[in-house]
């Protein structure tokens, strides 16, 4: 890319052909690029919208994220995920954009364990033993009730939760995107459940 | 057999097929057991999926769908 082929006058038809080619050729590549990239849009979307605080905020991350990924799609290697390359541009277009970093997740206490949930919600309920009795606890919870528990986790444990639980990525797709290492990926992800978890306590239990 | 402290450990890494097997047989040894524990892991189960559709259900602007097609290089 970028040097200049020299062609001695003689040969110059045959170089300007396999210029022209070649130009075909990377038009066809670009074209396919875009489209397979469109394709993934309502993907890119749905972790954007997870990952920032509005509707707006995620309209416009995930503009800035294709039009940076159509101008510099040359770098995307054919057969890779691209999905993940795609989300490892939105990852660093929101951090550039001055997303706080937190850095006291890691460390934070958390004494409620994993049944800590069920446990809120059946006292809720009120009912002991029956044998639907998980199906009931669950109907507490609305989808608002959900969406807004998800806003409340910090965002370093929610990206993990978004790309992992809802975007289907793997540990592995998920520490490239986000640049940290699978075991960070791990422990973010299980204390981040807990701690929707315990935003989900706390949000169906007001609604009450 | 595992205790339930030792089963509510477990859970997460059960429900990602993260366990190795001898920790999967013990959990399960113990759930077949416990129905306090089962309960809790079909409740975690349940809502794995509640959360995925939850937030899944808000879709894309078709606005927006059209500002990134836009976007694309104009074919000459």
């Amino acid at each position: 890319m970028g040097t200049a082929l020299l062609v001695s006058p003689e040969v110059s038809d045959t170089g300007s052909d396999t210029a022209a080619r070649r130009a075909a050729s990377e038009a066809r590549d670009r074209v396919r690029f875009e489209e397979d990239a469109l394709a993934l849009s309502d993907q890119v979307y749905r972790v954007a919208r997870h990952m920032v605080g509005s509707r707006e905020e995620a309209e416009d991350l995930v503009q800035e994220t294709y039009a940076r990924a159509f101008r510099s799609w040359r770098t995307f290697q054919a057969g890779t995920n691209l999905r993940a390359w795609l989300l490892r541009i939105l990852t660093n277009l929101n951090i550039d954009r001055g997303r706080k970093q937190q850095r006291t997740p890691e460390t934070q206490p958390l004494e409620e364990g994993d049944y800590f949930l069920y446990n809120r919600l059946e006292e809720a309920v009120g009912d002991g033993g029956g044998p639907a009795a998980e199906e009931q606890v669950i109907e507490r919870l609305s989808q608002d009730d959900i969406v807004s528990a998800l806003a409340a986790v910090p965002h370093d444990f929610r990206d993990v939760i978004v790309l992992v639980d809802l975007g289907d990525f793997s540990y592995q797709d998920a520490a490239q995107i986000l640049d940290i290492p699978i075991g960070t990926v791990m422990s973010r992800l299980h204390r981040g459940r807990r701690v929707l978890k315990r935003e989900l306590a706390e949000t169906a239990m007001e609604a009450d | 057999m595992c205790d339930c402290d030792g089963c509510e450990q477990m859970m997460q890494p059960y429900l990602d097929k993260a366990l190795t097997e001898p920790q999967r047989l013990e959990a399960e040894a113990h759930l077949d057991e416990c129905s306090y524990c089962r309960k809790r892991y079909r409740f975690e189960e349940t809502l794995r999926v509640y959360v995925r559709q939850a937030a899944v259900e808000e879709p894309m602007p078709p606005e927006l769908k059209e500002r990134l097609a836009a976007l694309r290089t104009p074919l000459i």
